[in-house]
Formats: structure tokens, C-alpha cells, sequence
């Protein structure tokens, strides 16, 4: 008699300590799902540091190159500028001749 | 059955329910190793998605607004040139009317261009009676050439010789040494002066024909003005 009780309580406690085992397992799996989320988030960040800081050095290269284009693009100007008051200098004189000849002169035709 | 083979069953049933419960267990470990990594991936390759999405845009922007900078640096340096030759052109404009104002000192050359700007004007108007204004110091001048003028604008149109009048209550303004003279300002003059020339008016005074030197030579400038810019930028294109 009492081995049958106490095979039944064997059985019982083997139950139960059964019963454990799965539900460590269960609850080993939410939290490894858990990690889950917190590594992606991790993986995340350092993802969005990485293109962040690429983006800063590229936008430092391309403002550099702005800047220099600006400047040849001043100095272009200043050279056309410059081309065109010796330009005007030269033919300054003739201009005004050429001017003040269509002045000083009266075509008088009849219509 | 004995005591012994109970007992052993009942230990071989201890070990099946461990077993079952340990293979369960392996089972749930290893979906959630699997399931562990999907929903890893999944999640970092959705945001990563979104974040090159993002840099993206943000590149765009920067590069839409380098354009549009660019694109206002090289409307301002146009302007910058084509103000300067404006500039240029405006003080050859301004070195001829200077030049205009010694035209009227060679009395001999001057007294045949009035009497030229008289016909011609006569023959624009086409009246047989007009007014005529000019400057004070030319009034002699023009009384000179007055008839010469009327005689030869006769027989070029055809018609009787025209009655002129020259107005002696107006005066077109005097040439600047003028100013310079009375009163005490530097030579740069600021009031209205008249480098010479005529203004024609049919006696009615509708019809007006501005045959003055400054007009005649804004008229000039106006019309040579692509030609003197044609001949400025051929150079600064070239």
C-alpha cells in the first residue's frame, strides 16, 4: 500500500517538476524575444550614427566645394569685368567720334 | 506484479514524463532561437529601410538648395556684368555729350550745322510758318543763316520759302560755362543747360521737332547702342 502512494506521488512530483521545465522554457523564450527588440534597437542606433556621420562629412566635402566655386566664379567675373572696361577704353575714343559725327550732321532730305 | 516491477515502472514513467518535458523544452528553445533571429532582422532591416530613406531626402535637400544657391550666385555675377557695361556704355554717352559741348566754340563749323538743323527740321514739320527757339548766344548765329535756310528748304520741298519766328521770350538753356561764370558752384553743373542746336514748333505749337545737340544725341546713342554692346561683348565672350 504505501508503495503505491508513494508511486503515485513520484509520478506526481515528476508532473510537476515537468511542468517547470516547460514553463522555464517559455519564459526563457519571451525574454530571448525580449533581447530580440533590445538588440535590434542597439543595431539600430549605431546603424543611424554611422550614415549620420557620413552624411556630416559629406555635407562638409560638398560646402567646401561650394565655396570654391563661388570664388573661381567671382574671379571669372572680375576678369570679364576687367576685359570689358579695357575693351571700352579702346574704343572709347572712336565711339564718341562716331557719335558726335551722327550729331553734327544734318542729313537734309527732302521726304 | 511485484514491489520491483512497479517500482521499476513507475521509475521508467518518472523518466518518460522527464524526457517529454525536456524534449518540449529543446523544442521551445530552439523556436525561440529562430524566432529570436527573424524578429531581429526583421526590425533592424524595416528601420534601416526608413533611415536610408530619410538621408535620403535630407541628401536632396542639400543638394537642391547647392543648386539653387549656385544658381543665384551666377544671376547676381550676371547682373554684376551686365551692370558694369551698362556703366561702360553710359560714360561713353557722358564723354560725347562733354565732347557736344565744344562743338558750338568753332563759330564758322557751328553757324553751317544750325543752319543744316534749321532745313532739316523745316522739312520734318513741313509748316509754312514756325517758331523757333535756341539759346541766347545763338540768336545771332541763326539770324545768319536764317534766310539761307528758309531758301534752301523751298527748293528741296517744293513749296514757298516758310515764315520763322524766333521766340525771344524763351530761351533754350545756356551752355554750361554759363553757369560756371555766374555763379560761384564748382564746374559741375547741375541746372538744365543746352549744348546748342534748335527746337522747331509748327506756329501752333502742336507739332515739335527737338533738333537740339543733347536730343540729337540721346536719338544717336539710343539707335548705335546695340552696335557699341555688339562690339563691348564680342570681346568678353570671346
Amino acid at each position: 500500500m504505501d508503495n503505491r502512494q508513494g508511486g503515485i506521488q513520484q509520478l506526481l512530483a515528476a508532473e510537476q517538476e515537468a511542468q517547470q521545465i516547460v514553463n522555464t522554457a517559455r519564459n526563457e523564450k519571451m525574454a530571448r524575444l525580449r533581447q530580440a527588440k533590445e538588440e535590434a534597437q542597439k543595431e539600430i542606433a549605431a546603424y543611424r550614427s554611422q550614415i549620420e556621420l557620413d552624411f556630416q562629412k559629406k555635407l562638409a566635402q560638398s560646402s567646401g566645394d561650394s565655396g570654391a566655386n563661388v570664388k573661381r566664379l567671382e574671379q571669372e567675373t572680375e576678369i570679364k569685368i576687367e576685359n570689358l572696361k579695357t575693351e571700352a577704353a579702346r574704343v572709347s575714343h572712336d565711339v564718341v567720334s562716331m557719335l558726335l559725327k551722327q550729331v553734327t550732321t544734318a542729313q537734309a532730305a527732302a521726304k | 506484479m511485484n514491489d520491483t516491477d512497479v517500482s521499476k515502472q513507475i521509475q521508467q514513467m518518472v523518466r518518460f514524463i522527464r524526457q517529454e518535458a525536456e524534449e518540449k523544452a529543446n523544442e521551445i528553445s530552439v523556436s525561440a532561437e529562430e524566432e529570436f533571429n527573424i524578429e531581429k532582422l526583421q526590425l533592424v532591416e524595416a528601420e534601416k529601410k526608413k533611415i536610408r530613406q530619410e538621408y535620403e531626402r535630407k541628401q536632396k535637400q542639400v543638394e537642391v538648395r547647392k543648386k539653387i544657391e549656385y544658381s543665384m550666385q551666377l544671376n547676381a555675377s550676371r547682373i554684376k556684368v551686365l551692370q558694369a557695361q551698362d556703366d561702360v556704355v553710359n560714360s561713353m554717352k557722358e564723354a560725347a555729350a562733354k565732347e557736344l559741348l565744344k562743338v558750338s566754340e568753332d563759330h564758322h563749323d557751328y553757324r553751317k550745322l544750325l543752319k543744316n538743323l534749321v532745313v532739316q527740321s523745316l522739312l520734318r514739320l513741313k509748316e509754312p510758318a514756325v517758331l523757333l527757339r535756341c539759346r541766347e548766344d545763338d540768336v545771332h548765329h541763326l539770324e545768319h543763316v536764317l534766310d539761307s535756310a528758309k531758301e534752301e528748304y523751298a527748293e528741296k520741298a517744293n513749296v514757298h520759302a516758310p515764315e520763322i519766328i524766333i521766340d525771344t521770350n524763351i530761351y533754350l538753356p545756356p551752355g554750361p560755362h554759363h553757369h560756371h561764370l555766374f555763379s560761384f558752384h564748382h564746374h559741375n553743373e547741375h541746372g538744365p543747360f543746352c549744348a546748342g542746336g534748335i527746337v522747331m514748333a509748327s506756329r501752333d505749337g502742336k507739332i515739335v521737332c527737338e533738333n537740339t545737340l543733347d536730343a540729337r544725341l540721346e536719338v544717336v546713342f539710343r539707335k548705335k547702342l546695340p552696335e557699341i554692346r555688339k562690339q563691348l561683348c564680342s570681346q568678353i565672350t570671346a
